[in-house]
């Protein structure tokens, strides 16, 4: 018995043995290793600035049903964007509410309607009466073949907010600003060069079509009247009101009347240019308006908002920039649970007066607007009633597409500002009507390229026919 | 015959040993693989549709303009990348081996020490270097240079000079200490001889160092064209998570992420990764073949 038992032994060296044992051990402990089960629903969201609104909300909710505990985590952006996608693709676990943001929800749009990994909440809503209370041009991004797939979290109108101090000191009155011509005219003195180098070293407006001010050309797109795709998704870049506003972009970027500059939001360059007065107005959406406030100190005190110069007399004086949404996930234990918590978290008074107090952002519940936190003086804003404001603007919002193919859109988009900004300064054209033809040309060139990668996909270039919700 | 140590091993230990290397290569690289050639096959919908296309993707992906752009851009990118980095490296290789140099530890760990960091935080500097007016390039130039503008556009008209530029400060010291390790395999003996055959440093280099490198050379050549059209990160994070002005930074790598997790076609994606994968096939096959012919030559 011995001797078989060291027979067996030598068929391994004492060294692999000791491999084997060691991995054996591990797995077994791998095995047996009891991973504590949470119970209970997982709330996802990106934004760490949220979470301050959250957390007291899920703390609240877990002593008042402690049965039924929430939990909020935040996942970094772009690790949330992944492991939403895994879990529609592949099924890896998702949680059973996620936070989305809009450049990311219409790629789960991309299938037949069956497909999309959000349950679809037209009916609830419609149901629960909320179709009436949320403000309508929210809805849109979360809308897919005619289907409501998320609660907006926001509505994101967009004002302008300007150098108050130095603007005001120039004894400019900022009230007499209706369009961005009468912005342009009334500001231009303001662009000077102040240390003689012949180049001016103050600017209007931050705006420019590099990748971090991007997002801002679809914003001035959508308040003029242009769109991207149609009620159907299909590309309409090369209309008359695009190739209008595009060619306006370029007359502000180029030439005589350049007035715009370089100095995107959220990075330590353009608030440095900010806060010595090398740009003096921004495009000022609610969420970027506690950013400022959060982030921003130097300018405490020494900024105020207008509403958005129209593009023309009597236009629209708002547009729209960012946004997101709550999803639940068809994978959720229970829907019911998730669906009572995501009222909570994104339609209650509380959620809403914490969402506005702490990041400044405007409920889409429209009967809230009579809160008394939204009617509060701002000392940041210079003692402005900035909510009241986005509350003036909020209704005038513009209604988005919620297309797969935005992204690759708006990049097209600045590519065509680019280009006719070259153009521009090689031909000495700076007039709108001079650049018209030529942002028509380049526009039909991007609208094909687009349309060419749709048509790709039957489910978006042959969209369903959508009930109305 | 054999020692009695070996005599006592089973036949099955090989296999046993083998096996956790094979069962992981299995099912992270060779499952992996086939599946991604499966896909390519296919046109993908959304997250679970999918059809079976045949060829289509790749017929599609001859005729793309966007593949072909971000094909001459990573092409544009691993020239210039390639093209300067050698010689840099060889030159600070060819300083840091000179015997008498004092500090020579020190220079060095300076050189090497930016390979040390990620390609991401590269980006991350490389955006704020270049950035317009406060960017620490324009805003030194114009300091130095006062009729230089300080909006000088570098990432937005110079984007393969930025993306260039931005490698090199990464790579340069990674691939001088190859050349270093190189350089110090150099038998002594021959450049001795080439001392007393009266050789100047030209020609000790031309005709002693060059050939006795080569192979290192062409090892780093080779790596740095691999590494080159995998290039993702570095114009990812530099132009804020797109290609760049005008797709002046779209990579194929890029090309392949958009398509497959932008616009959610992963079949095209796969496609585009197995003619990728293809192209440096190719690439590496022509390096050897040219390194066989000149070893045969010489």
């Amino acid at each position: 018995m011995r001797k078989m038992f060291a027979a067996r032994l030598a068929l391994l060296s004492p060294g692999a043995w000791v491999i084997l044992a060691l991995a054996a051990s591990s797995s077994v402990a791998v095995a047996l290793w009891r991973v504590p089960q949470r119970t209970g629903t997982d709330f996802w969201i990106f934004a760490r600035q949220h979470l301050p609104i959250y957390q007291p909300l899920a703390d609240q909710w877990n002593r008042e049903h402690p049965g039924q505990p929430l939990h909020v985590s935040v996942i970094q952006f772009y690790a949330l964007e992944r492991r939403l996608l895994s879990g529609f693709l592949s099924g890896t676990p998702v949680a059973d509410l996620m936070e989305v943001e809009r450049m990311v929800v219409g790629r789960t749009f991309t299938g037949p309607p069956d497909d999309v990994g959000f349950t679809d909440l037209t009916d609830r809503l419609r149901q629960d009466g909320l179709l009436e209370k949320l403000n309508g041009p929210s809805l849109s991004p979360w809308t897919s073949h005619g289907r409501i797939y998320g609660i907006p979290h926001d509505i994101h109108p967009v004002g302008l907010a300007y150098r108050a101090d130095i603007v005001e000191a120039a004894g400019i009155d900022m009230t007499q600003v209706e369009t961005w011509d009468d912005f342009f005219r009334l500001l231009s003195p303001l662009m000077k060069d102040l240390d003689g180098d012949g180049r001016p070293d103050r600017y209007l407006l931050n705006f420019w079509p590099s990748p971090a001010n991007r997002n801002l050309i679809e914003t001035l797109v959508l308040q003029g009247g242009g769109r991207l795709f149609d009620d159907d998704g299909r590309p309409v870049l090369n209309s008359e009101a695009n190739a209008h506003i595009v060619a306006t972009l370029v007359t502000w970027l180029a030439g005589p009347r350049r007035m715009c500059i370089d100095a995107p939001e959220q990075t330590a360059g353009g608030d440095q240019m900010r806060a010595n007065g090398t740009v003096l107005a921004s495009l000022m959406p609610d969420w970027l308006a506690g950013a400022w406030e959060n982030f921003n100190p130097a300018l405490a005190g020494k900024v105020k908002i207008i509403p958005l110069p129209a593009w023309t007399r009597g236009g629209r004086r708002t547009s729209v920039l960012g946004g997101t949404m709550l999803g639940i996930p068809k994978t959720t234990a229970d829907f019911e649970q998730s669906w009572r918590m995501a009222k909570y978290l994104y339609l209650s008074p509380a959620s809403a007066e914490a969402l506005y107090r702490n990041v400044r952002i405007l409920t889409p519940v429209t009967s809230l607007w009579s809160l008394p936190v939204f009617h509060e003086p701002d000392p940041y804003f210079s003692g402005q009633k900035i909510g009241e404001l986005f509350i003036r603007l909020a209704p005038d919002v513009p209604h988005r597409s919620s297309s797969a193919f935005t992204v690759p859109a708006i990049e097209r988009l600045t590519g065509v500002l680019l280009s006719l900004r070259d153009y521009a300064l090689q031909e000495n054209r700076f007039t709108v009507e001079e650049l018209r033809p030529e942002a028509h040309r380049l526009l039909d060139e991007a609208q094909r390229e687009i349309a060419g990668e749709i048509a790709r996909n039957v489910f978006v270039s042959q969209p369903a026919p959508a009930p109305a919700p | 015959m054999k020692p009695a140590v070996l005599r006592r091993h089973s036949p099955w230990a090989p296999w046993i040993f083998a096996a956790p290397f094979v069962l992981v290569f299995g099912t992270f690289v060779a499952w992996p693989l086939l599946q991604s050639l499966l896909l390519s096959f296919q046109q993908t919908y959304g997250p679970r549709h999918a059809v079976f296309i045949g060829g289509g993707n790749f017929r599609h992906l001859l005729d793309d303009p966007l593949f072909w752009t971000a094909l001459r851009n990573t092409a544009t990118y691993a020239g210039g990348f390639v093209f300067l980095m050698v010689p840099l490296s060889l030159g600070l290789a060819l300083l840091l081996d000179r015997p008498g140099l004092r500090g020579r530890a020190l220079f060095r760990l300076v050189f090497f020490a930016p390979s040390l960091v990620g390609m991401v935080f590269v980006a991350m500097i490389f955006f704020l270097l270049f950035q317009i007016r406060t960017g620490l390039i324009d805003s030194l130039l114009h300091a130095l240079f006062p009729a230089f503008d300080p909006e000088f556009p570098w990432m937005q008209d110079y984007v393969m000079t930025s993306l260039i530029v931005a490698s090199l400060w990464m790579y340069v010291g990674l691939n001088m200490v190859y050349f270093l390790a190189a350089l110090q395999n150099v038998p002594t003996e021959l450049l001795d001889a080439a001392n007393m055959d009266g050789a100047g440093p030209w020609q000790r280099f031309r005709h002693v160092i060059l050939p006795e490198i080569r192979p290192v050379a062409g090892f780093v050549v080779l790596l740095s064209v691999i590494g080159s059209f995998q290039l993702f990160e570095l114009p990812w994070v530099m132009f804020d998570n797109s290609a760049g002005p005008n797709n002046h930074g779209l990579t194929v790598v890029m090309y392949l992420y958009k398509s497959g997790f932008i616009v959610g076609d992963l079949g095209y994606a796969s496609a585009i990764g197995w003619l990728l994968a293809l192209l440096l096939i190719v690439a590496a096959w022509v390096q050897r073949r040219l390194a066989r012919a000149e070893e045969e030559a010489s």
